[in-house]
């Protein structure tokens, strides 16, 4: 399968004349690349997914997909793939003839239509269940008939709208792996939508949060999450303590910070301790009101501090990150 | 213990619910009834308790050339009058729930605006207004007529149907490579169809059954089914007439069933 480099260049768009909603991004997306658009609701990223697609005109700036520039040109001459949250399946038509769509439109003729339609099913294991309606199958399933459905017609981009939102947690972690382990496959250029921090981390190559119509910063999942450029990136993406130092503001996981009984660099009280798990995390109040909050990992047994005891934290510095203004 | 359990309480709410809505039934279908007792029972005058039964009022009614025509005129006038509705119905209510058209309440308000005249108001309208144009009562005056309150019908129902409608489908297909014109009808379209008829089915019931507009604008020799059992049953008041309501309420019954069956109204209309 192909797969295009996709470049957003300089984009806005605004609503109705006042809503900003996408307010100048610039993305470099390499082919075969898994890239998402991470951030809150109303950050621009499903908006600017929509201008890859189509479905929104830039107010200014221009889209480039495989070096070509297609701003101006409509949806359905795009070529692309993409599934939604909702999942959109045409409810009048059977998983077969809904995974057909886009080749009978290609003009794709008819015994190839078939033998492309079954192998898109087994793809993703739907095999079995050709004739049924959507209306008949689980969410599950329907996810992976719009999955098919997109790709069959070996899209060089494939679009993804939030599509594992409307997923219970435990199928939606099996479809995190598939949906991966597909797009490395067919080697397609995929752009994730999601507002879920741990789905961008564990899934993407490279992650752009967004915030307030702007690109906050790129960089892989690791980058994201170990140097946050911006308070909003750190704040947005796990737990972190914010530490002001002489009018900078520093930004520290609360894994990094250690439980030590000697040479301390702050000491304070346990307030709560939330067992996770694997980790307990634990904010502690320390001088003037404030509090730190601190993952203790422990193999094995479980950790021994509770609400009320004293503590001593330490952290290296070069652990505590240096935001931009 | 066990044969105990099995003993429901009686339950008051549940008692007074289906009282309610037997009530509300017979409320409903015990005039259809009585028709049907009146139009069985032989006796040369509606009567009862009836004395027995017979096919004889079907008879004359299927024998009596001036109700027949009127029937036959009626159906054709009613069945132009759904596909009409249809077309016309369906396009406004598209344009309406998509079109971004200025002034949107109010153009709806005033589609819908035939349902809240008074029917005989239209009707007189109407007449004035041919009569003004130098058009005459031809038919298809009336069938306009007709159309013209039937509509509303097929916009409401239509616009339940795209008030629901989730047009991500529309764009997963523009996606998969539809241009807007093959999304149209491979998607919309289908999707709308069974709004679309449901409203056609009103339409067709509407216009078949319909006595004030009909009133004005019909011409002697020229009268639909209703003007005439209401001319008919000024001077008599036999079988006959409760003979033509059954046909007419069992022609509307299976113009429903038959539509149910082809289209699966039921799908996806929410009024």
């Amino acid at each position: 399968m192909t797969s295009a480099t996709i470049k957003l260049d300089n984009v806005t768009k605004t609503f109705d004349g006042r809503v900003l909603a996408v307010d100048g991004v610039t993305l470099d997306i390499a082919a075969g690349e898994f890239f998402s658009l991470l951030g809150p609701s109303g950050c621009g990223k499903t908006t600017s997914l929509r201008m890859i697609a189509g479905f929104e005109l830039p107010d200014s700036g221009r889209v480039h997909v495989a070096g070509r520039d297609i701003t101006d040109l409509p949806v359905h001459k795009r070529d692309m793939g993409m599934v939604f949250q909702s999942y959109a399946l045409f409810p009048h038509r059977t998983v077969a003839e809904n995974v057909a769509f886009g080749l009978r439109m290609r003009e794709v003729p008819k015994p190839d239509i078939a033998r492309r339609v079954k192998a898109a099913l087994a793809q993703v294991a739907l095999t079995g269940l050709e004739d049924r309606k959507p209306g008949q199958l689980s969410g599950g399933q329907q996810q992976r008939v719009a999955l098919a459905r997109a790709l069959v017609v070996e899209p060089p981009v494939l679009l993804c709208d939030e599509p594992l939102g409307a997923l219970d947690r435990k199928l939606r972690q099996q479809m995190q792996f598939e949906l991966k382990e597909l797009q490395k496959r067919l080697g397609v250029t995929l752009v994730f939508v999601t507002h879920d921090q741990e789905e961008a981390l564990a899934m993407s190559d490279r992650i752009a949060v967004m915030n307030h119509g702007k690109v906050e910063q790129v960089g892989a999942p690791t980058e994201i999450y170990e140097r946050p450029r911006t308070r909003f990136v750190a704040d947005f993406i796990g737990e972190i303590n914010i530490l002001e130092e002489g009018g900078r503001a520093r930004a520290l996981r609360p894994e990094k910070i250690r439980l030590v009984s000697d040479g301390a660099r702050v000491s304070g009280t346990v307030d709560t301790a939330n067992f996770l798990g694997g980790s307990t995390l634990l904010r502690v109040s320390i001088a003037d009101g404030r509090s730190l909050l601190v993952r203790e990992t422990h193999a094995g047994e479980r950790a021994s501090r509770l609400p009320g005891d004293a503590v001593g934290l330490a952290w290296n510095d070069a652990d505590a990150v240096t935001l931009e203004s | 213990m066990n044969v105990a359990r099995n003993k429901q309480p009686f339950d008051a709410g549940r008692a007074a619910y289906l009282t309610l809505n037997g009530l509300l039934l017979t409320f409903l279908l015990a005039p259809i009834a009585i028709v049907l007792v009146f139009a069985l029972n032989p006796t040369p005058y509606i009567s009862f308790p009836p004395v027995g039964v017979s096919l004889r009022w079907f008879e004359k009614f299927f024998r009596t050339p001036e109700f027949t025509n009127a029937l036959w005129l009626s159906l054709w006038i009613a069945g132009c009058v759904l596909v009409l509705s249809i077309v016309i119905g369906g396009a406004c209510a598209l344009a309406l729930a998509r079109g971004n058209l200025p002034g949107r309440s109010f153009l709806t308000a005033f589609f819908m605006s035939p349902l809240m005249l008074p029917a005989i108001l239209t009707g007189l309208a109407l007449f004035q207004s041919y009569l003004l144009a130098g058009i005459g009562r031809p038919v298809w005056g009336l069938i306009m007529a007709h159309t013209l309150v039937s509509v509303p019908y097929v916009i409401r129902t239509t616009l339940a149907v795209l008030h629901n409608f989730d047009r991500r489908i529309e764009e997963a297909a523009a996606v998969l490579g539809a241009s807007p014109t093959r999304v149209f009808f491979e998607v919309t379209l289908p999707l709308i169809r069974p709004g679309v008829f449901a409203g056609g089915v009103f339409a067709f019931i509407v216009s078949f059954d319909q006595f004030p507009v009909s009133l004005f604008l019909v011409v002697p020799k020229g009268e639909t089914l209703p003007v005439v059992l209401f001319n008919y049953m000024k001077f008599d008041l036999d079988g006959a007439i409760a003979a033509a309501s059954m046909v007419s309420i069992l022609l509307a019954l299976s113009v429903v069933l038959v539509l149910e069956r082809l289209i699966g109204l039921k799908a996806y209309v929410k009024l």
